[in-house]
């Protein structure tokens, strides 16, 4: 299929086989990814399995939109991984230590994800620390905060209390079924997901602010001298990276049904490549949604195959890293 | 035979000539001045001396030994030291004062792959002696003033045993007392047999510190002799060559209400205080030699960079604390780095057009894109930018279509004040033309446009009055049509400042055309 476009495009250009595998690469590498562990796994073209894959991506697109917001405005946020373990837990604590209704299990999460955006862009944008270090740490303190919170232990229905007695509350159906529950037969968190790549990714193309999120990253002094507010851009996405891995960290606790500490860790990693992938996406050259979704897609198939072929989830961070060297060395590329 | 000579010096870059057959003699135990316009040469000769180019012909004799050099480290091997404008380049920040004058030994050294502290101290001592240099060893080279780290770095060019040492602009910087104890510390290093070629483009020090001076034009040697019997007007005559007529232009009216106002503005990156007004239509000038503060003045009237100060708009007081309090009153700037302070490189010229204007251009803040893409249109055919596709891409355009891309997004905004810093830096002469009907338009508009530029002819050409500026301060105000090339270089380079012992007049211009 890849072949006559190909010749077409070599004649207009000599180096358009390498133009062309740009652009598409990611597309044509989910298709491989796909066929191949078609062929050879059984159960891969399975609604089970192609539901499980999408439940995964959702998560993952999550984060990775809002390491996209960081890194279209120039910044980098590390602490994406334990804000999604801090969401996770601080949901599952509502309503199995506290009995909270939907409402609040949904709230403090966010609220949280939002406070460790505000730390991040305190540190970033106000004391002017480098965006990976100031990061690195928050994810450090973000981490220690919810295994101090919940000593190391897993937050689960009917879960024994230091007192004695068990927890009063339990994950409620209307919690549930943000992460497993279907509608017309599509998961519902692959809704969400779907909503909020639209609603982004509309807002970063067509409106007003988008643009000058964008603007920001790309030259700040000029910006700056153009009269975009950028301190005040960088801030916002810093709390967007925030929110979106609370939202991320909502939906895998109710995907799993439980609070696990440290649930979040992989998803800083998935979440980056996805992202870096999504550079190249249709040749784009900057970091945008609908980039970071087919990323996010590359992915999850690949860790779905992966997992199927029996291949340990440790072995699996040599494949992440590779992907995320490749992905990088491409965007590197075609900035030269 | 003494001394260091370089004879019959050719260099050219691809088809262009830089050096014709220079011969260029530096005695023992002299200042020499090398002068000339910028382009004229003298940083090709003298990297040529340093061994960071190689000539296509000629040859380098030093006290009577010729030499070919392949590699800056010859040239140090031969005695010649250079001392460079920048002196940050050449040292370490977080090194102590005496293991910077010891890292070129300690590279250099084969045998002794370790020095004592002892041996290192003292040899260092001794050099900052000689350089008249009082300070801790142990001090951080980054907490030493700039003036203790140009002479640091002298030092550490003594201790290659340099007989002959370039200084490269070496009082941008300095305050006078700092500039003064150079020169008493250069005074004496001569009388050590140290030589010194001396490159400056303020000609009343060279006056005071130089003892003879070759004078470089377009590559040839235009002059050489003794600088006690050359006058600055003589220097400045040779140096610029042909006299400069000025288009004889029609004297622009301006409006006699002021527009744009500074009172005791305070710049901190250059520490000086400028007032300045800009009547309604009025193109106001900017004249100064590079490093003279021209950037940090126009970064501050934005309020870029820390400034403090009163901005006056119309008659309405302001204090500005950023661009975009600024920019909100009216003041807009096309900054000296237009890739890198005045465009979006990776968007197209469309989005760069518009990003001042995206606020009558949305809708619920949804960008519309077809009134964007108009507005765009109607920009590019109004600037003539080519290609003349809204959609093209900022990046592939040639730096003259930039420009006018940077200058089109104020266009259509309420900006009343336009700073414009060396707008025509690397842009070709039809593009500077056309920047230049823009500036006139603008005026003609009754905006108020400040230019600031170390390119005198421009501004002999587009301004109506001209402010000098020496060392990041306003020295003198003076109506365009009444000063002359000559007069514009004269003051920048640190001339006579009353005007009174001037002697470049029109009357002598005119025999100058006609001898």
């Amino acid at each position: 299929m890849a072949q006559p476009s190909v010749s077409i495009a070599k004649k207009k250009q000599m180096p358009s086989l390498l133009e062309f595998l740009y652009k598409h690469g990611t597309l044509l590498a989910i298709l491989v990814v796909i066929a191949y562990f078609g062929i050879t796994l059984d159960r891969f073209f399975t609604y089970e399995n192609f539901s499980d894959i999408l439940r995964s991506i959702s998560i993952v697109t999550l984060v990775a939109i809002g390491i996209t917001f960081s890194l279209i405005v120039d910044g980098f946020d590390l602490s994406v991984g334990s804000t999604v373990s801090l969401a996770t837990i601080a949901s599952a604590a509502a309503l199995v230590l506290y009995r909270q209704e939907i409402l609040v299990t949904l709230l403090v999460p966010l609220l949280l994800g939002i406070a460790v955006g505000l730390l991040n862009s305190l540190l970033i944008v106000k004391l002017k620390l480098p965006d990976l270090l100031a990061t690195l740490a928050t994810m450090y303190a973000i981490n220690g905060v919810q295994l101090t919170y919940t000593k190391g232990f897993s937050i689960y229905n009917d879960m024994p209390l230091p007192d004695g007695g068990t927890a009063p509350g339990k994950f409620i159906p209307s919690f549930l079924f943000i992460g497993q529950g279907e509608v017309l037969g599509i998961p519902f968190s692959v809704l969400l997901m779907l909503v909020v790549v639209i609603a982004t990714h509309l807002f970063l193309t067509y409106t007003k602010p988008g643009r000058l999120f964008y603007m920001t990253g790309e030259n700040r002094e000029a910006a700056r001298l153009s009269g975009i507010p950028v301190n005040r851009y960088r801030t916002y996405a810093y709390v967007i990276s925030g929110f979106f891995a609370a939202l991320g960290g909502i939906v895998l606790a109710s995907r799993i049904g439980t609070g696990q500490v440290s649930a979040g860790a992989s998803f800083l990693m998935d979440g980056v490549a996805a992202a870096y992938i999504g550079f190249s996406v249709f040749g784009a050259g900057k970091p945008n949604v609908i980039g970071t979704l087919f990323g996010s897609i590359l992915m999850g198939v690949l860790l779905n195959g992966l997992t199927m072929m029996n291949v340990p989830y440790y072995a699996q961070d040599i494949i992440k890293g590779a992907i995320l060297v490749g992905a990088l060395a491409l965007s590197h590329m075609q900035k030269k | 035979m003494n001394g260091l000579y370089m004879n019959n010096i050719y260099k050219s870059f691809g088809t262009v000539n830089v050096l014709n057959g220079v011969n260029f003699d530096v005695r023992q135990g002299e200042v020499h001045a090398l002068l000339g316009m910028n382009g004229a040469g003298k940083s090709t000769l003298m990297k040529i001396l340093a061994g960071v180019l190689s000539p296509d012909n000629g040859t380098i004799a030093i006290d009577g030994k010729e030499y070919r050099f392949s590699s800056p480290a010859d040239a140090k091997k031969a005695g010649i030291g250079l001392v460079v404008q920048e002196v940050d380049t050449a040292l370490f920040p977080s090194l102590s004062v005496y293991e910077n004058i010891a890292a070129d030994e300690i590279v250099a050294t084969k045998q002794k792959p370790i020095l004592s502290w002892k041996q290192q101290k003292q040899r260092a001592a001794e050099l900052l002696r000689r350089v008249g240099l009082s300070i801790s060893l142990n001090k951080l080279i980054r907490e030493c003033t700039l003036h203790e780290k140009q002479l640091i770095v002298l030092a550490k060019v003594l201790s290659s045993s340099a007989r002959y040492i370039i200084l490269d602009e070496p009082t941008a910087a300095l305050s006078e007392t700092e500039t003064k104890r150079l020169f008493a510390i250069i005074s004496d290093l001569k009388t050590q047999g140290v030589s010194f070629i001396y490159i400056s483009h303020k000609l009343k020090e060279v006056k005071e510190i130089c003892d003879r001076v070759t004078i470089l034009r377009d590559g040839n040697v235009v002059h050489h002799g003794d600088v006690s019997a050359l006058s600055l007007e003589e220097m400045i005559h040779y140096m610029v060559g042909r006299p400069y007529t000025t288009v004889q232009k029609e004297a622009r009216a301006y409006s006699e209400d002021v527009l744009f106002k500074v009172k005791q503005l305070h710049i901190a990156k250059t520490n000086t205080t400028v007032d300045l007004q800009i009547h309604k239509g009025e193109i106001a000038g900017i004249a100064g030699l590079v490093g003279a503060g021209k950037t940090e003045l126009a970064e501050s009237l934005i309020s870029h960079t820390k400034t403090a100060g009163e901005w006056w708009i119309d008659g309405k007081r302001y204090t500005f604390s950023s661009p975009k309090e600024a920019i909100a009153a009216g003041i807009c700037l096309i900054p000296e780095e237009r890739r890198k302070q005045g465009l979006f490189l990776d968007e197209t010229v469309r989005t760069n057009l518009t990003v001042r204007l995206l606020s009558s251009l949305t809708k619920w803040q949804w960008v519309l894109r077809k009134k964007e893409t108009q507005t765009a249109q109607q920009l590019v055919e109004a600037l003539q930018i080519h290609p003349p596709f809204p959609q093209a891409a900022v990046k592939q355009l040639s730096g003259g279509n930039q420009q006018k891309v940077v200058i089109g997004k104020w266009l259509k905004t309420d900006a009343r004040v336009f700073i414009f810093d060396e707008p025509t830096k690397g842009i070709d002469v039809n593009a500077k033309q056309e920047v230049f009907s823009i500036i006139r338009s603008l005026a003609d508009e009754g905006k108020a446009v400040l230019y600031l530029t170390s390119e005198f002819q421009e501004l002999l050409d587009i301004a109506d009055t001209i402010y000098i500026m020496v060392d990041g301060q306003l020295v003198k105000r003076v109506s365009a049509r009444d000063i002359t090339y000559e007069q514009l270089i004269y003051y920048c380079s640190g001339g006579d400042l009353d005007g009174a012992t001037v002697r470049f007049d029109r009357q002598e211009k005119a025999n100058a055309v006609s001898s």
